[in-house]
């Protein structure tokens, strides 16, 4: 990309430039596939490889044997977390903004999302549970999961 | 099989931004003064080059083709490691230990000031179909996972990692290399807000424009042009596996750092914990829980150990194991792929300065280094005179 001579703000001339790496696709592959499918519908799947269900699918079982697809139930729980309050610019967010790993109680992985919950109110092994976009925004992405929410008490 | 000694090293940089001189100038401005130090001619008695580098810190795409020219190895046998530049010296001991290869160039240098958008690079890093779509709004969330996993594993609290800070930031402020030194008291920290929790601004280090140049030689070509050769007694390095399975990772430990460090310790035929066999440790840090991480894994000390004898200065530049002296990252600045190259850097010139000073049995070095979120690799190498 052409650009202009400029200084930046201390004065030192930098000349501008830009990597177009915004422009990919990405093949999702068939267990992929088989996720999107999922989220589309409100679900999340996982591959059962012997006794072990691993979340997200993966085409290849630790064994390099082939595994089965199958819907995690959950419940989920929060495995590790952080609470983001700043950018990496260090301005400070309008809200802080919880991301943690969330782990279904029958696999093993899990996916890295947000909590909705107040971060003082966050904890390792808080229960937890998915909340889908309504069924006409949703993607097959894994933004189509909005968050995941506390388990009300008693559910 | 002959051993392999750092002969010479050059650097240029270590500054919050450089401004007067290009990626490429700082390359040659660190390989020149690596070369003259011990009178090498690149174009003559350089028998390969190696650079270390990645493409998305360059903004440069298959970046590669930009190492040859800095460094003197134009129409000579160079490669291109993607990796920190002890990976670049792991590749460096394994030519010279061929016998094929007398003197060999390794570089590695990182310009972050020149990147408008670290956010956006770092993002790319994540896993395109699961995790990137999310654009968590600090990349150094992922951090924030590992420390407040690492606390609650270990019952530490944030007054261990700010021991941590104000030692390394203090230290620095003898080292021309470490930018980021201040004065900062544990006080500071523990005061300071949080970005990511538990880190707070100064848990986190910055970045720094950097370039090192080292020369690696084999023993006999080690004693032709030096006198101080620094023995590469030990190396290793290992992945646990990309980002595209971080759920599956340990978030409270880094198995990694483990395997590399038990990797060096066998090559140099070394047992037992590293104060047995060393004087001084320059280990990760570039956020602070990392450096009682990297003592765990390393053998030092578990972490509650590890915080006793921090707060007991044992791990004061002056203490009794001597940790990070250099000021570590959190002084110099994380500068990309030359980061744990720094940590060698730091290690081979404290070895040198110590000489004669060194306690019998103690004349070696230990370094650890991470590659940074969101890889899972971990290098270690031991030094020894």
């Amino acid at each position: 990309m052409a650009g202009q001579w400029g200084k930046n703000p201390w004065g030192v001339y930098k000349f501008p430039g830009k990597m177009e790496v915004e422009k990919y696709v990405y093949t999702p592959g068939l267990h992929g596939l088989e996720m999107a499918k999922a989220l589309k519908e409100g679900r999340i799947v996982g591959t059962k490889c012997g006794e072990t269900v691993y979340v997200p699918p993966t085409t290849l079982c630790p064994d390099f044997g082939e595994g089965k697809v199958v819907e995690v139930s959950g419940p989920w729980y929060v495995d590790a977390y952080t609470v983001i309050r700043e950018s990496l610019e260090g301005e400070k967010l309008e809200e802080p903004v919880v991301i943690a790993l969330l782990v279904p109680e029958d696999a093993e992985g899990g996916l890295i999302h947000y909590v909705k919950a107040e971060p003082e109110e966050v904890f390792i092994g808080m229960m937890v549970e998915p909340v889908f976009r309504p069924a006409e925004e949703r993607k097959g992405t894994i933004t189509d999961i909005m968050y995941f929410r506390p388990v009300p008490e008693g559910a | 099989m002959t051993r392999a000694a750092i002969v010479s090293a050059g650097w240029y940089g270590f500054k919050p931004e450089v401004g007067d001189l290009s990626f490429r100038e700082m390359m040659f401005e660190a390989a020149l003064r690596a070369y003259a130090k011990v009178g090498v001619d690149p174009r003559k008695d350089v028998d390969a080059f190696i650079s270390c580098q990645e493409d998305y810190w360059e903004g440069i795409a298959i970046t590669d083709e930009f190492a040859p020219e800095p460094v003197g190895g134009v129409l000579r046998p160079t490669l291109t490691v993607t990796g920190d530049l002890i990976q670049c010296l792991g590749q460096a001991v394994m030519l010279v230990r061929t016998g094929y290869f007398d003197l060999v160039s390794i570089e590695a240098h990182a310009k972050p000031s020149d990147i408008l958008t670290l956010k956006g690079v770092m993002d790319m890093a994540l896993d395109p179909i699961y995790l990137r779509p999310l654009s968590p709004p600090n990349p150094h969330f992922l951090a924030g996972i590992m420390a407040s996993s690492f606390l609650a594993r270990t019952g530490l609290g944030r007054e261990a990692l700010a021991l941590v800070v104000s030692k390394n930031k203090n230290a620095g402020l003898d080292n021309p290399r470490a930018s980021h030194a201040s004065p900062v008291t544990v006080g500071d920290v523990i005061s300071a807000d949080t970005v990511v929790d538990p880190l707070t601004r100064y848990d986190i280090a910055p970045f720094s424009d950097a370039a090192i140049v080292m020369l690696v030689g084999g023993e006999e070509a080690a004693r032709k042009v030096t006198d101080t050769p620094v023995w590469i007694e030990g190396i290793g390095w290992a992945t646990e596996s990309g980002t595209g399975s971080l759920a599956y990772h340990s978030w409270d430990s880094m198995p990694s750092m483990k395997m590399a460090v038990e990797m060096a310790k066998g090559m140099a035929g070394l047992s037992g914990r590293p104060q047995s066999f060393a004087s001084f440790a320059e280990v990760e840090d570039r956020y602070s829980f990392m450096e009682l991480l990297a003592l765990e894994e390393a053998g030092v000390a578990d972490p509650i150990e590890g915080f006793r004898m921090l707060e007991a200065g044992d791990f004061d530049p002056n203490g009794f194991f001597p940790v990070n002296p250099s000021g570590g990252s959190l002084a110099a600045g994380v500068s990309f792929e030359v980061t744990g190259g720094f940590r060698v850097l730091e290690a081979y010139e404290r070895l040198l300065a110590l000489g004669g000073d060194l306690e019998p049995g103690l004349e070696r070095a230990l370094v650890v280094s991470w590659r940074g979120p969101p890889t899972r690799t971990s290098m270690s190498v031991i030094l020894g005179v």
